[in-house]
């Protein structure tokens, strides 16, 4: 059964708001989300990709390290634009391309259309 | 502004050589489920890939011979993958437009949803959206046998049955289940196209969200009623190691042991190839340099202390950590490929929100183990201005990879074979005074902070591929040498500069005076005494402190010319540094030099990484908060490395 942190006990729960309560709830990846709401891996991803295209979860490529003149592709981003010039890792044609860490955050509200 | 021209299946059927009339069939799918595989099996040779008219987006067409009476040829279009009709690339956008903008008499005659019964939930998303659409749509149902392994086996009938579309199950590398499909396919270009799948109300400023919930709900219960799942489902391989490495007890634990064996191996095989580059650097290097002199004249002149005295030693020594350096980021690399360093991510994510600092702060601060100045920088991800003020003031505290090579030549000249626990105390320190800093601004400068919930996706885990893990530590490399390469020239000259000027009444020349006679020394005896207290009271340690303002890369090369030129008899041969050092914290801390190095670490540690870090913090935070984080790196340092030394004194 697909639970939530904030629905009454017994009260059926869309998965997607099952994830969404999750993230509030102080899950702190996706594996747990996947164990704490009993939904199967893939709806898990397939409703925090959903709640990314609707502009609910902002999704950000990671690189942990970086060069000593700060020159790497790192968590520099803002507003989509890459800030060292330097394009995510996992992009297609960048060199040492490999699968990312990946942060999702909350948004409070839709992004303006 | 003139609306933009909506593509058509049919007018992509006129390519193929087939009559007017037959029918399109579409294919649509999240990609790795198998339906270019499907399209190359059905249509064989009788097809061509290119873009798809206006667009850069590769379409394979093709005519697909079912043998049915009724429809013996299809034309079949590939679309691109796409996992939603809600499109964030050019691939889904034309896929949208083909199925949806498209006029409906211009869309293909048939849609198959192409769907992975391993991965089925994601797949039925996708055929929500496309029977929101009037049309005839069939779902083809791939890959049940790894669903089966799994222990999901997948009821084809009572899906259909709860979709309200057939459903056909195939296999499309063992090329079965393709005339089932076309059976099908037959049957239902036969019928009128059916309604669109009405949402429930949806309205508002959540609608985006409302019609997605809807459609989870509908394939959640499309799921349940077909899918049997296993009784005792198998946990992946890589859920179980995640659950070890990222448990809230053992996971920091293991991340420790994975970062004391990562310096470890870095000073215990970078040892010995600093060694012989010492040796070459200080032997052959400088005597051809002083020969070279010699050869163009200018031998015994101040020429040749700035090049042997100043770059050879300066340059030299730095470039003689070229193989720390290669081998820290080769480990460092091989750790990230292999996707551990993103589970260390969630570790150090859980530990910033148990002491109370905001859970996104640890991005930045991570970085700042790399460099600060990007990680200032960094703090930009962080939505509010007090999170993006305390993470500021914290990551000079993160020891960063320059300090790495100081801590490496001290570590390694005072505790020999135990340099590798001394150097991951270092970082193990930096972590304490992170948090330490932190809790106490948050306790008295920035008491009004929230937090915000933060998931992490994480990556696969894979074997690191070397080539990957090569150019990753190249391009690290290629960073650091560049950025020491500039400093350190810049810095040793200006330190040479200043130690070949005599102080008023001193009586040497230019270039002639002993240093100890110099601006510089005089500079750096001014500094001294207020490092006497932490044991390391040294005016060549104090004056490579003021240069390590400018860079840490630069601390090591003052040293080695400070001590190479204080010492004109052994210009040509700068010998062991180490011997230097020892001898020097030795007078200063009057005989415990053990806890006078490690208050000097620690002093290094925290005090102000450098002027590019400044420079960053004040774009970032302004120069009042940039000031006070000088001011508190300062005392933070000084009152550590004071009580270092004062207790370690008291033990050695």
């Amino acid at each position: 059964m697909v639970t939530s942190a904030s629905a009454a006990p017994g009260t059926p729960v869309s998965p997607l708001r099952a994830v969404l309560d999750s993230f509030a709830s102080g899950c702190g990846t996706v594996p747990e989300i996947s164990l704490r709401t009993g939904l199967p891996r893939d709806v898990v991803d397939a409703a925090v990709e959903q709640l990314v295209r609707v502009g609910r979860v902002t999704a950000r490529e990671l690189q942990l390290g970086c060069p000593t003149g700060g020159c790497g592709s790192c968590a520099l981003s803002v507003e989509g634009e890459p800030g060292c010039g330097a394009t995510a890792p996992s992009a297609p044609g960048v060199l040492g391309r490999r699968p990312a860490l990946v942060t999702l955050t909350l948004r409070s509200a839709p992004p303006a259309q | 502004m003139s609306p933009r021209p909506v593509p058509s299946c049919h007018a992509a059927a006129a390519h193929v050589a087939v009559a007017q009339s037959t029918p399109v069939v579409a294919l649509v799918g999240s990609p790795n489920v198998g339906k270019s595989t499907l399209f190359n099996a059905l249509t064989g040779a009788q097809q061509g890939v290119g873009n798809w008219p206006g667009t850069t987006v590769e379409v394979g067409q093709g005519v697909w011979r079912t043998g049915v009476d009724q429809h013996p040829e299809l034309v079949l279009v590939d679309l691109p993958g796409a996992y939603s009709l809600d499109p964030i690339s050019p691939d889904e956008e034309l896929t949208h437009r083909l199925l949806v903008d498209a006029p409906v008499d211009e869309r293909p005659d048939a849609v198959v949803v192409v769907a992975s019964a391993a991965q089925l939930s994601r797949g039925l998303y996708l055929l929500a959206q496309v029977r929101e659409q009037p049309g005839r749509h069939l779902l083809a149902l791939t890959m049940t046998d790894v669903a089966r392994r799994r222990g999901d086996e997948v009821d084809v009938d009572a899906l259909s049955q709860a979709l309200g579309v057939p459903v056909v199950e195939l296999d499309p590398r063992a090329r079965s289940g393709g005339q089932a499909l076309a059976v099908a396919l037959d049957r239902l270009l036969a019928d009128p196209p059916a309604p669109a799948r009405r949402l429930g109300t949806v309205s508002g400023p959540d609608d985006d969200l409302l019609a997605a919930e809807e459609r989870f709900t509908w394939v959640a219960s499309a799921v349940t009623a077909a899918v049997r799942p296993s009784a005792d489902p198998k946990v992946p391989w890589s859920d179980r190691i995640d659950r070890a490495v990222t448990a809230p007890v053992l996971g920091p634990l293991l991340f420790l042991g994975v970062m004391w064996l990562v310096f470890q191996l870095t000073t215990t095989v970078a040892a010995p190839l600093q060694s012989a580059l010492d040796r070459l650097v200080s032997g052959p290097v400088s005597s051809l340099a002083t020969g070279l002199l010699d050869l163009v004249g200018l031998g015994g002149t101040w020429v040749q202390g700035l090049v042997v005295g100043g770059l050879v030693a300066g340059v030299g020594m730095v470039l003689t950590f070229l193989p720390l350096m290669a081998i820290m980021f080769a480990l460092l690399a091989l750790l990230e490929d292999s996707g551990y360093l993103a589970r260390a991510a969630v570790v150090t994510d859980r530990l910033m929100r148990t002491i109370g600092l905001p859970g996104r702060a640890f991005l930045p601060l991570v970085v700042g183990f790399g460099c600060n100045v990007p990680a200032i920088s960094a703090t930009r991800v962080l939505p509010d201005a007090r999170h993006r003020l305390l993470t500021a003031l914290l990551v000079p505290f993160t020891s960063c990879s320059a300090r790495l090579t100081v801590y490496v030549l001290v570590a390694t000249t005072f505790f020999g074979g135990r340099a590798g626990t001394v150097v991951f105390a270092m970082y193990l320190l930096s972590i304490v005074m992170v948090v330490a800093v932190g809790r106490l601004l948050r306790s008295t400068l920035l008491r009004t902070m929230g937090d915000e919930p933060l998931v992490l996706d994480l990556p696969p885990y894979q074997v690191p591929t070397p080539r990957i893990v090569t150019m990753v530590t190249w391009v690290r490399l290629r960073g650091f040498l560049r950025t020491a390469s500039g400093i350190i020239v810049a810095a040793v000259v200006a330190v040479w500069v200043l130690s070949a000027t005599p102080t008023p009444g001193s009586g040497g020349g230019f270039g002639s005076v002993p240093v100890q006679h110099s601006v510089y020394a005089s500079v750096a005896r001014t500094i001294a005494p207020t490092l006497r207290p932490a044991g390391f009271g040294e005016w060549q340690t104090a004056s490579a402190l003021v240069v390590g303002f400018v860079a840490k890369e630069a601390v090591i090369s003052s040293w080695a010319q400070t001590y190479a030129t204080a010492e004109p008899s052994s210009a040509r041969q700068p010998g062991s540094l180490g011997t230097h050092l020892r001898a020097g914290f030795d007078a200063s801390s009057d005989g415990h030099p053990r806890a006078a190095v490690l208050a000097f670490l620690v002093f290094l540690l925290a005090y102000t990484p450098c002027v590019a870090t400044l420079a960053a913090q004040r774009r970032e935070i302004g120069l009042r908060w940039t000031a006070f984080g000088v001011g508190l790196q300062l005392v933070v340092a000084w009152t550590c490395a004071v009580v270092v030394f004062q207790l370690g004194r008291l033990l050695w």
